[in-house]
């Protein structure tokens, strides 16, 4: 098992995260964009939100990578498959509970279905595995989060 | 029910075009861009475009105008129980987050009491796709696929949904102030705004044109209509890109009931000496630079040779296909996409040597890979110009030997010749430039003129006549005040004219059913007339076209002669250039 095989895993799974994302952004599936959402935490300017939003993408990108390898050092094994089981948990709670309720409580421009637009722009909230973003976005969201998972835990079981 | 052409007023934001009727309701809007699929298409299609209204819930009249030097419209309604203004805008980006693209449209109660409706009917990918109504913090929201409008008012009534729309109802009285704002995203999730922040941005969006405006030179005897079509070709321009869009619809047609319908949402390369010579002569410089910069990186994917138009985004594909909208009053089919882009069109290179030469002519300087670039054009303009074309109308009959077609593959070699002279471009292959241009004159003053007729035609050995040799003219193949200029310029008055219109051709085209007169023609018969020496006459039928435009100054491509109902594409970028062009023309001649 490779710490740094992970990390390679988690660059490489995170560019493929986003270009799947983006691909069924351009399908018609989705309005997901987690680097604007992830920008607009810090600027209210769009160009550099998207800007500062991939970084961020990439570095909790590298984030949760460290998490897969605690989890895979607890097992004692790591491999495509098992990082593809985890790719499926981490969906499942990045639509159910990452983005729909934290991100809301923590982000400052984010709408509640308490908020009021009175006094400041609002970015419109994800909902239940991001269904306001459109209909295919639970499904893009868990073949993305799925290919991630397979990546690094491909790319962690190298060292074997 | 359509609306008349001409009851249409036109805003934009640099990136989409919404047109507004009179009847306060916005029938077309295509987003995120001007060339996306329509998510308010009412004008092509009453009951499945969708549409965005806003208006008294009562008989009422309505006088509108672009707040001045701006592309704000503001109407004021009037009822028996009072008046209400009515300001609104496609705005322009301002400080903080702002939605991707937003309508803005807001109600001031002047007097009295006057009960109002508003109603969002949004219908994504040309009426095509499901629209989904939702609510997101207190805010409805029709989304379909990737993209998705949010409804944000203030002061407007309770916002209800209805049988797929979105209505709010509520009472204007005098000083109330009510706010519409219609926030768009396309792949990426929606931005609610504040009402401080829509009204700042509704202010700096007139801010921002006038200052625009603020640019122009002008200084001729037409300051209004100049002015009001440098704004409109502005709502034209991509901002992203530089490209001018020929057109902000698609398939109103040239004929009612007909099937000249056409997708005028992509920049056409024979625009560009008219796009040119426009922002030189009004001097956005920026403009200038942007234009041809959007056209030499178009222009490249199919070098040397040269398509007819190209996207946008500078893009060559404009593969056509129709809709199954029923038409603007039943005038099928509705065409995406334009076919035309394929065909062999000669004259397009003449208009590319011709914004060459005048882009150089206003001291700027061609790189040397542009330079090398329009060598190879000239050299294909040589082995190309014999060959017969669909010409500037792009007939889908036979292609002919169009007079037009031969002028401008004149003017293309007469140009790369001063280019080279100029040491714009390479000089290797002048002679042969030189000879060949000569060969097209003396097949264009051969094949292409009648004696019977005493003017060129529309091609050769043909006794047709053709409005778009008076090109000749305002590109200087011919001196403008020489006997066949004089003569053609007669001939085309007295057999393609109707008062001050101009129809484009007589003879056939390929297609079925008639058309209007070409606005343009017209603008151009004031010109050549200017240059020919018949200032005053210009400057008369000048006077006269300006009182054609409609209550807020817009031209479409054509109009009925008989009724005067606008016809075509709109509003549509060519009129707007050939005024402006002519407004100059005029000018110059007076003061020489």
């Amino acid at each position: 098992m490779s710490f740094w095989g992970a990390m390679a895993g988690a660059f490489i799974g995170t560019l493929v995260l986003t270009t799947l994302l983006r691909a069924a952004s351009e399908l018609r599936l989705t309005r997901i964009d987690l680097p604007f959402l992830l920008g607009t935490v810090v600027t209210t300017d769009r160009l550099r939100a998207k800007a500062l939003g991939y970084l961020f993408h990439f570095f909790f990108g590298f984030f949760f990578a460290l998490g897969y390898y605690a989890l895979f050092r607890a097992l004692g094994r790591a491999g495509w498959s098992l990082g593809l089981a985890f790719g499926l948990v981490h969906g499942v709670f990045t639509g159910s509970a990452l983005v729909n309720v934290l991100l809301p409580v923590v982000h400052p421009r984010m709408g509640t279905p308490l908020s009021s637009i009175e006094s400041e722009a609002l970015l419109e909230p994800p909902g239940f595995m991001m269904l306001n973003y459109g209909r295919g976005s639970p499904l893009a969201s868990l073949v993305a989060h799925v290919a991630y998972g397979a990546l690094v835990g491909g790319f962690a079981a190298l060292g074997h | 029910m359509y609306e008349p052409i001409r009851d249409y007023a036109a805003i934009g934001d640099g990136r989409t075009v919404a047109l507004i009727s009179r009847r306060g309701s916005v029938d077309w809007l295509c987003l995120p861009d001007l060339d996306s699929p329509s998510v308010f298409g009412a004008l092509l299609d009453v009951q499945r475009g969708g549409r965005a209204t806003l208006a008294p819930d009562m008989p009422h009249r309505a006088e509108r105008r672009y707040l001045p030097g701006t592309n704000v419209l503001e109407t004021i309604f009037t009822t028996e129980e009072g008046a209400v203004r009515v300001t609104e805008a496609l705005t322009l980006p301002g400080g903080g987050l702002g939605p991707q693209r937003e309508l803005a449209r807001r109600v001031e109660g002047l007097s009295g009491h006057v009960p109002m409706s508003w109603s969002v009917e949004a219908r994504f990918g040309y009426g095509q796709w499901k629209t989904r109504i939702g609510w997101r913090s207190g805010v409805p929201v029709a989304a379909a696929g990737n993209q998705a409008v949010a409804v944000c008012t203030w002061n407007a009534g309770e916002p209800v949904v209805a049988g797929g729309s979105i209505v709010g109802h509520f009472d204007a009285g005098p000083g109330s102030r009510a706010l519409v704002a219609l926030c768009a995203a396309e792949q990426e999730p929606l931005v609610f705004p504040a009402r401080a922040d829509v009204e700042r941005r509704l202010d700096h969006t007139v801010a921002g044109w006038r200052r625009w405006g603020r640019r122009s030179a002008y200084d001729g005897p037409w300051p209004e209509a100049v002015g009001r079509s440098a704004l409109a070709l502005k709502l034209l321009f991509s901002a992203p890109s530089g490209a001018v869009a020929a057109a902000a619809t698609t398939s109103l047609p040239e004929g009612i009931g007909g099937v000249r319908n056409w997708d005028y949402r992509f920049c056409w390369v024979r625009d560009s000496a008219f796009i040119l010579n426009a922002l030189l002569q009004l001097g956005f410089s920026t403009e200038v630079d942007a234009f041809f910069w959007w056209l030499m990186q178009a222009s490249q994917l199919t070098h040397p040779r040269l398509q007819v138009l190209y996207r946008l985004n500078g893009g060559a594909s404009a593969t056509e296909r129709t809709l199954a909208f029923e038409g603007y009053r039943r005038s099928v089919p509705v065409r995406v996409g334009n076919a035309a882009a394929g065909q062999l069109q000669l004259d397009v290179y003449g208009d590319l040597f011709q914004t060459a030469w005048l882009y150089a002519r206003s001291g700027r300087q061609l790189d040397p890979d542009i330079g090398r670039r329009l060598e190879a054009t000239a050299n294909l303009v040589c082995d190309l110009w014999a060959q017969p074309d669909s010409g500037i109308w792009e007939v889908r009959s036979q292609p002919l030997h169009f007079t037009q077609s031969k002028m401008m593959c004149w003017v293309a070699l007469d140009r790369a010749l001063r280019l080279a002279a100029a040491g714009q471009i390479p000089a290797t292959q002048v002679r042969r430039w030189q000879a060949e241009a000569a060969a097209v004159r003396a097949f264009v003053e051969e094949h292409c003129w009648s004696e019977a007729k005493e003017s060129y035609v529309r091609s050769a050995g043909a006794d047709d006549l053709d409005a778009s040799v008076l090109l000749g003219v305002l590109f200087g193949f011919d001196d403008p005040r020489s006997h066949r200029s004089r003569g053609t310029i007669d001939a085309i008055r007295r057999e393609l004219g109707h008062g001050p219109f101009l129809y484009r051709y007589s003879g056939e085209d390929g297609l079925a059913g008639d058309e209007g007169a070409f606005l343009t023609c017209s603008f151009w018969l004031v010109d050549a007339l200017a240059r020919s020496g018949q200032a005053g006459e210009a400057a008369e039928l000048m006077e006269e076209l300006l009182g054609l435009a409609n209550d807020v100054g817009l031209y479409a491509e054509e109009v009925d002669p008989e009724t005067g109902e606008f016809l075509g594409n709109f509003p549509q970028g060519l009129t707007h250039l050939a005024l402006v062009n002519a407004a100059v023309a005029v000018d110059e001649e007076r003061r020489r």
